[in-house]
């Protein structure tokens, strides 16, 4: 899969960076209506995951691949639950829209904001993200970077084209009397799951 | 331009007898000041970020043709075509050209208000496209056929049945009022729009110089359906959104979510540099291309802008709107009057120059420069500052109304004519005064006091009271003249008597140079700058006879207009400019120069409680002199006095000038929150720091409460002072 940059985190700060900013990370994101759950290591994530699938009474997941989630084993395991699982572009493309969720990657999570930064260069990455009612990230809970600032300065180095997203919470709208109402165009459902363990080739 | 027979003031009658809006409007301004602060409860130094955004976007536009051409250069670098539209209707004919070149049938739009500014929907529309906005405020709004009444919140005016209406009207079937049941219906109706359409219509917050990204800031999701689904992309982009590093996105990105919606960052931000992969299906099979691009970089006014040396403030505005949540007159008429498509303070100003001064011309009076807008802008823009320029403009361009300029002219420009006709009022009021109360001075001369009576003109002027009041000080410490302002001399004689017992028993000698007259103040609110100048001088002149050490006020406003205004209007004129400066270094107000002067004699301590007194900010002494502290000090240090805090101590009462005198309408529903919020404290005496609060103040008790009573800090004191 085609991304912005190949190795984000040789991008990352020296300073102001790491697993210390994750609490101030989970405040700010759960603040933001993430469902943030963390843990120590990838098989843990598959428990998560498959949980979700089962309690949603999923039928159907799109999913573009990472090393942490090859590491999780998200796809055999849902497949094993029943559920068919798309991890081809075209076959994203064809089933994203219709698809009960989605699965990928983010880069980092900005402690002040809560928000993560996804790579979105790839079409089929940002299908996954937008068209399912749940969104499923993993990250790498050392990922955290201190501020907007700080995230600025990493992708300012890596940034030359294509699509860059934060993503803070589920999708939402106070356009009706100012009343807040999740689940607009995007995702009703924002899920983030931290891992602990580095797995080779890591957010990549 | 809009219609020209707009009736304001019939308008304004209208959206304050709706009780929809007011209702939406008066919740959300009551909300979002708290909501506000707790987004920036984590950045350490807020004004230190704002003055960074502030900076920032000064030096882009100084140099904003090299930023836009190089803007250009990426994103033709990268596959874009980048067109430059003069105004409108340029945009519109490649727009409409590019639609028939590429089959273009179906158009999903995200929001972008340049569009909004140039009627874009209209003529697509016309031109037989379907066309939807996605943005579910915009698509709302569009559906009821109404322009947006706030920038952020488009359908801000509207209730859950009327959407419902809409909603119903629209898809033939009846749609309840539930709001969750209505964001779904509206999700499933426009994700349909979105895999279907030919083409996608963004805005941006901004465009980054550097790799030609743009970066779009919103809450639902839809900007990235528009950009990511539809084979072609067509950004519209105002010059005012270039930046020119990726790196400078960050403050922006730092306050725009804070101050727009209390947010410390939207759901989604998202930027997109170049042509990025899509894919289509095409005879079944889904195959991989490049989406096309096309950005439309819009001028209509805005170059100019950039390149005027005071309107080019506009390129620091992020377009948060955060000056309409704070603005007392928008949140109380909301976004429809302003006219055009922008409201609001920033609002009124992108009117005057991205569509026509003719249309600021009818509702450049809608600011009462409370300033409000001006402490919470994320770029500090002047906005009030802006509006006043732009009257002026007007002025200078039209000239004033005939009567207006006839008593401005030959009776303020006159202070002898002026104050003999003051004289003259306070005899001649009284067969037509009810009670205590007559016309605003010196507004009433020029026939602006229709709606509205105030508080009667002394029998007695301060100026015929001076040889009285004033006591031979041995070996005075200072010699301190006093500048009066009309309100003080001609209305509240007794603060200028208590500002001189006060100074007195400081051990100063006072003056009161007889030449002095009105500030000017009500003229330069009105954009008369060369009456204004004429008085400025005479007032400049009175007082360097003085031969004072200080010069002193008790009106904020007045001391303002000496430190800022009579300096600014004399910019051209070096010697008069000078003249200007060196009585402005000795200008003080009066809370501030006692307070000062107690400290140094030791007399700034807490004194013994008593009666509960709370205090009332005026606008121009809080966010004009930066004066707040003061006050509060000196009543803490006079003794038998507790000062109890209002709600909202510091918001506006209503009265800034002439403004609460032609739009009682509007000025009243403020003075109204204001007595309550008076009344909620248990206080007996409101102290103010500045004689037009009190008026209006005064008047608003009168009504509502009159067992409290309203007193000027100086006679507060000079109560307490032993004769």
């Amino acid at each position: 899969m085609k991304k912005v940059c190949e190795n984000w985190k040789q991008a990352f700060p020296t300073e102001n960076v790491g697993e210390q900013l994750f609490s101030e990370f989970e405040k700010r994101a759960t603040g933001a209506a993430t469902e943030l759950f963390r843990v120590k290591t990838a098989i843990e994530a598959r428990e998560i995951v498959a949980n979700l699938a089962k309690f949603t009474n999923a039928k159907k997941v799109v999913t573009v691949e990472s090393p942490l989630q090859e590491a999780a084993g998200i796809c055999e395991e849902l497949k094993s639950l029943g559920l068919q699982v798309y991890n081809e572009p075209t076959d994203i493309a064809e089933h994203a829209e219709t698809a009960d969720i989605g699965i990928s990657t983010v880069e980092f999570g900005i402690a002040e904001s809560g928000s993560v930064c996804m790579d979105g260069y790839a079409f089929e990455s940002r299908l996954v993200s937008m068209l399912p009612p749940i969104h499923i990230v993993f990250m790498n809970s050392s990922n955290i970077v201190l501020g907007i600032t700080e995230a600025f300065e990493v992708i300012s180095k890596v940034y030359d084209n294509g699509y860059i997203s934060f993503i803070t919470g589920p999708s939402r709208t106070s356009d009706i009397e100012r009343v807040l109402t999740i689940g607009v165009h995007g995702p009703s459902r924002f899920v983030l799951i931290a891992i602990d363990e580095e797995v080779a080739g890591g957010a990549m | 331009m809009e219609t020209n027979n707009r009736n304001v003031k019939n308008e304004i009658a209208e959206k304050l007898g709706d009780e929809i809006l007011r209702g939406s409007l008066g919740r959300f301004a009551e909300a979002y000041p708290a909501a506000r602060a707790k987004a920036y409860e984590n950045v350490a130094d807020i004004d230190a970020l704002r003055e960074q955004v502030r900076q920032m976007k000064i030096s882009t536009v100084a140099d904003i043709e090299k930023v836009a051409d190089k803007f250009e250069a990426e994103a033709k670098k990268r596959g874009a075509q980048v067109f430059r539209a003069k105004d409108g209707d340029a945009l519109k004919k490649y727009l409409l050209d590019l639609c028939q070149e590429k089959g273009v049938k179906r158009i999903v739009k995200s929001k972008s208000m340049a569009s909004e500014e140039i009627l874009l929907n209209h003529t697509l529309e016309d031109a037989g496209l379907h066309v939807k906005e996605t943005d579910l405020g915009e698509w709302i709004i569009s559906l009821a056929g109404h322009k947006p009444s706030h920038m952020v919140m488009p359908a801000i005016h509207l209730n859950r049945d009327q959407v419902a209406g809409y909603f119903s009207k629209e898809l033939k079937r009846e749609i309840s009022n539930d709001i969750p049941m209505m964001v779904q219906v509206a999700r499933q109706n426009l994700r349909k729009e979105f895999l279907v359409a030919d083409m996608g219509i963004s805005g941006a917050n901004f465009g980054i110089a550097e790799n030609s990204a743009i970066g779009l800031v919103t809450n639902e999701g839809n900007a990235r359906l528009v950009t990511t689904l539809p084979p072609i992309h067509v950004v519209i982009i105002g010059y005012e959104k270039l930046i020119p590093t990726i790196k400078d996105a960050a403050p922006i990105l730092r306050t725009l979510p804070r101050n727009a919606t209390g947010q410390l960052m939207t759901s989604y931000m998202t930027m997109t540099a170049g042509r990025t992969p899509l894919m289509v299906k095409q005879n079944g099979k889904w195959v991989e291309q490049d989406k096309e691009l096309h950005i439309i970089l819009l001028d209509n006014g805005r170059l100019k802008a950039a390149h005027d040396d005071k309107f080019k403030e506009i390129y620091q505005c992020v377009r948060c709107a955060s000056c309409l949540n704070v603005c007392p007159i928008y949140t109380l008429v909301g976004g429809h009057v302003y006219g055009h498509i922008y409201s609001g303070g920033i609002g009124a100003i992108l009117t005057a120059l991205l569509n026509s001064q003719e249309d600021f011309d009818k509702i450049n009076e809608l600011c009462i420069g409370c300033r409000k807008c001006v402490e919470i802008c994320p770029g500090k823009i002047n906005i009030p500052g802006l509006i006043d320029q732009l009257r002026s403009q007007t002025v200078k361009e039209k000239g004033l109304p005939f009567g207006v300029r006839m008593v401005f002219e030959n009776v303020l420009a006159n202070r002898k004519v002026f104050h003999n006709l003051l004289r003259l009022a306070s005899i001649g009021q009284k067969p037509f005064t009810t009670g205590n109360v007559i016309r605003h001075l010196p507004l009433f001369l020029a026939g602006m006091a229709k709606d509205r009576s105030l508080p009667a003109v002394a029998d007695v002027p301060l100026r015929d009271r001076i040889s009285k009041i004033t006591k031979k000080i041995a070996k005075p410490s200072k010699r301190v003249a006093f500048f009066a302002g009309c309100n003080t001399d001609f209305v509240f004689p007794e603060t200028g008597e208590a500002v001189f017992k006060v100074l007195q028993d400081l051990n100063m000698e006072m003056v009161f140079p007889e030449d002095q007259s009105c500030c000017g103040k009500p003229l330069l609110g009105m954009g008369d700058r060369e009456i204004a100048k004429k008085i400025a001088k005479r007032n400049i002149i009175a007082f360097e006879d003085a031969n004072a050490d200080v010069i002193l006020s008790s009106c904020p406003t007045c001391t303002e207009t000496w430190h800022e205004t009579y300096i600014d209007l004399f910019a051209d004129d070096a010697e008069w400019k000078k003249r200007a400066e060196r009585l402005a270094h000795k200008f003080r107000e009066f809370t501030s120069f006692v307070s000062e002067s107690y400290a140094k004699a030791g007399r700034l301590t807490p004194a013994a409680g008593g009666t509960k007194v709370t205090y009332h900010d005026s606008c121009h002494a809080k966010r004009g002199l930066g004066i707040y502290k003061e006050p509060r000090a000196l009543l803490d240090a006079t003794p038998g006095y507790d000062l109890v805090e209002m709600k909202d101590c510091d918001k506006c009462c209503g009265m800034a000038g002439a403004f609460g005198i032609k739009y009682t309408e509007i000025s009243m529903p403020i003075l109204k929150q204001k007595i309550t919020n008076i009344k909620d404290t248990g206080a007996e005496i409101v102290a103010v720091g500045c004689p037009a609060c009190m008026m209006q103040i005064q008047g608003g008790l009168d009504k509502q409460a009159p067992h409290i009573k309203v007193k000027h800090i100086a006679q507060l004191i000079a109560d307490k002072i032993k004769e």
